[in-house]
């Protein structure tokens, strides 16, 4: 076989290569540092230069505030590399309570949107900007059409979206669409902390995190700690979330409803 | 002149426009036949009907007469960029150094006359050195008067004192005394006149005549970074105002680029050929002047802007122009991170409005609603260290309006409540923390206003299925059955 013909096969198929990987550029991915979580996860990780769905369960689907707190602790790490945006419909997103997460308030900025439409098209706009690391968006749903503009903005420079669910006060929320382009699905709620003996108050801030669906990985449900909230110290964790524990395999035993308790 | 249309066809019944002053009605214009029959602005509504019955009486409209006066400012920049309102009827054009491009005053004035009168305005126009000379010839001396340069004294000499632009009341005490002719005050000495009538007399007269300056309030500075492109033909397709829109852009920025300025802010406006100019603005967060750029901020704006029967010249302006060198774009791949954030942070506040993009800018204050205010995103000074104390934990969503809270049980004074109703559903507290005193800020307010009630007792706590609130007791813990408020929500 001659050099040029060598050379033309391997061009080729590092062409189907592209491909095949959905003709994203590999951005990485960022582990949570613990095997049982990473190892549900295609590649290791939270794949960046995707986006990733994450809602709320019961008034948390409203609120939002468990769903804000999961996506500002694991977009900290981005955050640091370049500029975030949040993306909102109602601007009550607090900066001060960021920062208590250890989420850099200085590299935050908000935009609060007029509708659905116009929230999903700034998201799609601060992706493909070069220097924008994360993006966080709260909007109701996602459709198909949507989700892909927002994958091909997110392949741009190799940002991340995270995409917060949550239905406006007392609407009705629409119907959750069939398939979604995201990497990954995160049910999120607030989980009882656990303050160290001997001391009153409350722990650190825990989260019950279901990773509901994740391509090419395994869906699973772990309790997460915010270990650094709070306090001076930035913690040298690679991750800001400390996996607590381990839940049952969802399929074997469905998550309760631990709220209506 | 006056932007007032007036009623002006042969057989129309008199009109007159009222106002209520002091209970009382008066009127404050009369139309042409309205004048002839006797009527006066100033008399009393019922006096003008009992002289004439068959008077047409019309409410004024003092905001809506601003409005068209504004409107009529606007569209005299056609003739020069220096248009100054004077309300509530006149207005300035300076012409300096404009006058020429009509081949001279009496042109200019006749094309002036002109199309303000295609527009059915009524109206009075005197040329001058000075503004106070002519709005003295516009409206005491003869209409279309151009004064010869330094010439406006033997014309300003047979004018009332009224012309003075001096308030009713001096104006009248100067003829009192017999001065009924300017001619008459400019040649008595100016000690005395300046103080039997006061020294805002004596500078109308110097402004008149020239011997004093006087600074006119001109409707928008005139910036010299301006450019403009009058067509051959009136355009109205989208496609051809986005053109002459670019076009436009791209000739102010190539002459910004040869004199190494950018400016923040940019200003178009389309002349429509039926003499409305409507104007769109964009702002940029830092100086530039890349007219691709800046066209396409323009670009979802236009669909805004009728054409009406088309628009036959367009006009930008720069504002807020600051020396910026020769930007080198950089040989590597990587971009400097502002410099990429720039265009999207313009982008966003030019489709939302700069007030729905910001960052968070840290205030000294106790009250947590107040502390935190917001900043342009891309502003200059970069807020590296925040005062909040991150040891004292604050929610990641914070009510604009703290919600009521029933049913709270709280078993002793300065306790957290052991359970609360919220929305309709109740919580059972598992744990607590608090609580944390935030007082009012008493020093920002009158000391009859301070009072224990602004005080507020805040709590943290857990639910049994782990959700965190963040909640507050109004008020000491007194007589009175305590408020209870959810301030913001933990994750």
């Amino acid at each position: 076989m001659s050099d040029f013909r060598r050379r033309r096969l391997a061009a080729l198929a590092a062409k189907i290569a592209v491909l095949e990987a959905d003709g994203r550029a590999d951005a990485g991915v960022l582990p949570f540092g613990a095997p049982s979580l990473d190892g549900r996860l295609a590649g290791g990780g939270l794949p960046l230069g995707r986006w990733h769905e994450i809602t709320g369960e019961g008034l948390e689907a409203e609120t939002g505030a468990a769903p804000a707190a999961f996506a500002a602790l694991t977009a900290t790490p981005l955050a640091r590399r370049g500029e975030a945006v949040w993306v909102m419909r109602r601007d009550d997103l607090w900066t001060p309570g960021l920062m208590g997460l250890g989420f850099p308030p200085q590299r935050l900025i908000q935009v609060c949107a007029r509708d659905e439409a116009e929230a999903l098209a700034v998201m799609e706009d601060a992706l493909a900007t070069a220097g924008v690391s994360a993006v966080i968006g709260e909007v109701e749903a996602v459709d198909l059409t949507a989700g892909r503009r927002l994958q091909l903005a997110c392949e741009k420079h190799g940002a991340t979206g995270f995409v917060i669910k949550r239905r406006p006060f007392g609407g009705t929320g629409k119907l959750e669409p069939a398939g979604s382009t995201a990497a990954t699905r995160w049910r999120v709620a607030s989980a009882p902390s656990e303050p160290p003996a001997g001391e009153f108050g409350l722990g650190a801030p825990r989260l019950s995190v279901t990773l509901e669906r994740s391509r090419g990985g395994r869906p699973g449900a772990w309790i997460l700690e915010a270990a650094s909230a709070y306090s001076w110290e930035t913690g040298d964790a690679a991750h800001p979330l400390r996996l607590v524990a381990e839940l049952g395999d969802r399929e074997l035993a469905p998550a309760q409803d631990r709220r209506a308790a | 002149m006056s932007p007032r249309t007036g009623a002006t066809e042969g057989a129309v019944s008199p009109l007159a426009l009222v106002e209520t002053v002091r209970q009382i009605r008066r009127l404050v214009a009369v139309s042409p036949e309205a004048a002839r029959l006797g009527l006066f602005p100033g008399q009393k509504a019922t006096d003008g009907r009992a002289l004439v019955p068959e008077l047409e009486l019309a409410d004024a409209e003092p905001d809506a007469d601003a409005a068209a006066l504004t409107a009529l400012v606007d569209w005299c920049v056609r003739f020069s960029p220096a248009v100054a309102a004077d309300p509530p009827d006149g207005l300035f054009l300076d012409i300096e150094g404009a006058d020429h491009l009509w081949g001279g005053e009496a042109a200019m004035l006749a094309d002036f006359r002109a199309r303000l009168a295609a527009n059915g305005l009524v109206f009075r126009l005197a040329v001058a050195d000075t503004p106070g000379a002519a709005w003295a010839l516009a409206r005491f001396g003869p209409d279309g008067v151009i004064a010869p340069p330094g010439g406006q004294a033997a014309l300003l000499a047979p004018l009332p004192p009224a012309a003075l632009r001096l308030d009713p009341e001096a104006a009248a005490q100067i003829e009192r005394l017999g001065l009924r002719r300017l001619g008459q005050v400019m040649d008595i000495p100016r000690a005395p006149f300046g103080r039997r009538f006061g020294a805002a007399a004596l500078t109308r007269l110097d402004q008149a005549l020239g011997r004093a300056p006087e600074a006119l309030r001109f409707r928008r500075p005139p910036t010299p970074w301006a450019a403009r492109l009058a067509l051959v033909e009136p355009i109205s397709a989208p496609d051809d105002m986005a053109r002459v829109a670019g076009d436009v852009t791209a000739k102010l920025c190539a002459r910004l680029e040869a004199e190494d300025h950018g400016a923040r802010r940019f200003e178009i406006a389309f002349h429509r050929v039926d003499g409305k100019s409507p104007t769109l603005a964009v702002g940029l967060s830092r100086a530039g002047r890349d007219a691709g750029r800046i066209a396409r901020l323009f670009q979802p704006k236009l669909e805004t802007v009728d054409p009406g029967f088309g628009v036959e010249a367009v006009s930008i302006w720069a504002y807020e122009v600051e020396a910026l060198g020769a930007r080198q774009s950089r040989l590597d791949a990587g971009v400097e991170a502002r410099d990429s954030l720039a265009p999207l942070v313009d982008r966003l506040a030019n489709r939302l409005g700069p007030e729905r993009v910001w960052r968070a800018a840290p205030v000294e204050s106790h009250v947590p609603e107040r502390s935190v205010s917001r900043r342009p995103p891309l502003a200059d000074e970069m807020v590296e260290a925040f005062p909040w104390d991150p040891e004292a934990p604050r929610p990641v969503r914070l009510f604009r309006r703290p919600e009521p809270l029933e049913d709270v049980t709280a078993l002793l004074p300065d306790d957290p409540p052991i359970q609360f109703r919220w929305r309709g559903r109740l919580h059972r507290v598992r744990r607590a923390e608090g609580p944390e005193r935030i007082g009012a800020e008493w020093w920002t307010q009158d000391i009859e206003d301070v009072s224990t009630g602004h005080v507020r007792d805040y709590y943290r706590v857990e639910d049994a299925g782990g959700a965190r609130f963040w909640l507050f007791r109004a008020g000491l813990y007194g007589e009175a059955p305590p408020k209870w408020w959810l301030h913001g929500l933990f994750g």
